[in-house]
């Protein structure tokens, strides 16, 4: 079942075509990743994708409600309950606990839970960390909590903008593990990323050229390697 | 967790654990709120300590003798019983009379008052060396020091010259032996018996005449003829003590009229002879006005001078605003048939205009503050907002709406005027303790109301500086956070 559709979907910047005539689909519980050279409209398709941008032209069909043409306000009610978002750069709140983050974000969308908020610390492995303050976490802490705030609220669709850009080997192979566990809990994901090692552990990996779909690549391997 | 207790909990850390900029707001929200409770304070309060203020430059009131009547010491007292003793700062007693200093062939006007009560309504009063407190002192105005070249500790001999009142004796043939003298006195049945003496060179009585017309002609009228009675008094000196004379049977009451007439026209001689009197100066007045051309002296002083205790005027110093002072004036005025009252209009005048100028003074000083506060705070909120761009748009992209965006940077700055209003209160209440106390000379007491109002005030003033910073906020696009920056 297809829970996310790009139907001819242009973003245009005066003469610069950001994206061009882009179609795509995903399924429901489907993992996809994206790649493409600096430039190529990644993060564009990410900010259309993600509800904080509307495109030039086009159809952008998410659980079949076409949000190409939503008010700002509908578009943040919809980014709110049905995606979650994991950064390059980390972005929490930085005068907050880890376990405060995780909280805001279950401020906005429905109530605040401690606990809730907790075992998802727990599940990225930070539970001991809970109270410490971002600046007190090291840049993989700090993305694995942004991964706990992402999955809080229980979305459908992940969505993360060069995840492990900043992160060293063995943080990257832990967000990737997070990132399988959640696939085959059902969530979907489309993941951004320059790092083929990444875009590898995808099912499918679509390659973005100047705004254009330049090819799709269906993963043979994927379930192999994670267990070899 | 409910939402509102999460609401503070971000709103809260926001401030504690970013500190830096927003203690800079929270500083110009609390220096404004303490200059506003500061002036506040001062300002209700100001119209008592301008009363206190106002009393130290001089007498508010005067209070003159009716036409015809006179006004001593005792008249006052009782027209003085009109105003509260509270109210009444001070009341001074002045008598004017002009003295000579032979020495100097100079003469000057001399005032008789109570020193005391100087101090209280004239404390602008600069005096070198000191009051007089003991018998024989005066103060000498700066102006005649310097004329006549006297310091303090210096001695001066004065003397008064009596003018002589019509009626009664003539002085100058009273001031040498062998003058007659002339005196009155009340006999029988409130008649007047006139009765003149000729002294001879040694000051004894020569003879005596008597004029007692009103007296009942069989009886008291019988003195005037009777040679014996009229004899025994020559060779007597006046004043005559009880004993000395026989009175004449059949008219005790005429008689001891005739004694106390020949006393009296005595006493009257003797008040009007020039006294010459010695005293040293303890003071020298500097008051910058007409003050500085008289000497002052005790009112025992000028009395045994002048052998009277009349008054000329009294200076009162009242506080009270301009209504109340004039119902005081009225209420003096219509308590005693010996006194009326009048106000200083210059005084009592200056006094509301200049707490008019005050009150504007004070409402622009405070629009001044609160538009420098707003500025401030609104800048600062601004800086707050750009530097915090990144987390606005997370929050955004978490899923916050706009209003979630206004209620947290309003509650930030609601926040932030709760902790300045409650500095500000107490700051504010130090604040005017210390100008009033320095430039007042007074301590004030705290208003109880000052914290609520110091705080909505602030809390008003916080809220409307993050106005246009919220706006900004709330503009910010969720989208940066996807961009590298
Ligand atoms: N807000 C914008 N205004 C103008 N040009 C933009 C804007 N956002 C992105 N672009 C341009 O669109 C193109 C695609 O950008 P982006 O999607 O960020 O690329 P990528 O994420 O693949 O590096 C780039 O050339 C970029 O300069
Ligand atoms: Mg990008």
């Amino acid at each position: 079942m297809s829970l996310l559709e790009l139907k001819n979907v242009s973003k245009i910047y005066g003469d610069l075509k950001a994206l061009d005539n882009v179609s795509l689909h995903v399924d429901q519980g489907e993992w996809v990743a994206i790649m493409g050279p600096s430039g190529s409209g990644k993060s564009t398709m990410m900010n259309i994708i993600g509800c904080m941008d509307k495109p030039t032209m086009g159809e952008v069909l998410l659980d079949g409600v076409d949000i190409s043409k939503e008010s700002s306000k509908k578009l943040t009610d919809i980014r709110r309950d049905k995606i979650g978002l994991i950064f390059q750069q980390f972005h929490m709140v930085n005068y907050l606990t880890a376990v405060e983050n995780i909280m805001v974000s279950q401020y906005y969308h429905s109530m605040p839970d401690e606990k809730e908020a907790l075992e998802a610390l727990e599940r990225v492995g930070l539970r001991e960390r809970a109270r410490h303050l971002p600046s007190q976490l090291s840049g993989g802490e700090q993305q694995r909590v942004c991964v706990a705030r992402a999955l809080i609220n229980h979305p459908e669709l992940i969505l993360a903008d060069e995840p492990t850009g900043n992160l060293d080997e063995a943080n990257e192979n832990i967000v990737l593990d997070l990132f399988a566990q959640l696939h085959k809990e059902g969530t979907t994901l489309i993941v951004v990323t320059h790092d083929p090692e990444v875009a590898d552990a995808a099912q499918r990996t679509i390659v973005l050229e100047h705004g254009k779909v330049a090819r799709e690549v269906i993963n043979e391997n994927f379930g192999k390697e994670t267990k070899a | 967790m409910s939402k509102k207790r999460m609401f503070l909990r971000m709103i809260t850390a926001s401030l504690l654990r970013r500190r830096s900029r927003m203690l800079i707001a929270l500083l110009s929200i609390g220096i404004g709120a303490t200059i506003l409770a500061g002036l506040v304070t001062i300002y209700v309060d100001v119209p008592r300590q301008m009363g206190a203020q106002f009393r130290s430059y001089g007498a508010n009131m005067v209070l003159l003798p009716e036409e015809g009547r006179e006004l001593n010491s005792e008249t006052l007292r009782e027209a003085l019983g009109a105003v509260p003793e509270t109210e009444l700062v001070g009341a001074a007693p002045y008598r004017y009379i002009r003295l000579d200093m032979t020495s100097r062939q100079q003469s000057f006007t001399a005032a008789g008052t109570d020193f005391g009560e100087i101090t209280k309504t004239s404390p602008y009063f600069s005096v070198e060396g000191r009051y007089p407190e003991n018998p024989r002192e005066v103060l000498v105005g700066r102006e005649i020091a310097e004329t006549i070249g006297v310091k303090v500790g210096s001695d001066m001999e004065l003397t008064w010259q009596p003018t002589v009142l019509a009626g009664e004796s003539t002085p100058e043939e009273s001031r040498v032996p062998g003058a007659l003298l002339s005196g009155s006195a009340e006999g029988f049945g409130t008649g007047i018996v006139y009765v003149t003496a000729q002294l001879d060179e040694n000051g004894a009585i020569a003879s005596v005449t008597v004029n007692a017309e009103t007296q009942t002609p069989e009886y008291g009228g019988l003195v005037a003829e009777d040679e014996a009675y009229l004899a025994q008094f020559t060779g007597k000196t006046l004043p005559l003590a009880p004993g000395d004379t026989d009175a004449l049977t059949g008219a005790t009451v005429t008689s001891e009229a005739v004694v106390n007439a020949l006393n009296s026209a005595r006493k009257a001689s003797e008040d009007a002879k020039p006294k010459t009197l010695s005293f040293s100066v303890s003071g020298i007045l500097t008051t910058g006005g007409e003050e500085e051309g008289y000497v002052f002296m005790s009112l025992a002083d000028m009395e045994n001078m002048t052998g009277s205790d009349h008054l000329d005027v009294a200076e009162l110093s009242v506080s009270a605003g301009a209504e109340q002072l004039e119902a005081y004036a009225e209420k003096i005025t219509a308590a005693s048939d010996a006194v009326r009252a009048r106000l200083v209009k210059r005084v009592a005048k200056s006094e509301a205009s200049v707490l008019e100028k005050l009150t504007a003074l004070v409402f622009l000083v405070t629009l001044v503050v609160l538009l420098l506060t707003m500025i401030c705070v609104s800048t600062t909120m601004m800086a707050v907002v750009s530097e915090r761009r990144r987390e606005i748009g997370l929050r955004k992209a978490l899923g916050a709406s706009d209003q979630s965006i206004r209620a947290e940077f309003l509650g930030e700055g609601l926040f932030l005027g709760l902790l300045g209003g409650v500095m500000g209160a107490i700051l504010g209440f130090v604040f005017a303790q210390v100008v009033s106390v320095n430039v007042f000379g007074s301590s004030i007491t705290f208003q109880p109301l000052l914290l609520p109002a110091a705080v909505i005030v602030s809390m008003a003033i916080a809220a409307l500086s993050c106005l246009a910073p919220i706006r900004r906020a709330v503009s910010i696009d969720p989208a940066i956070v996807l961009k590298g920056e």
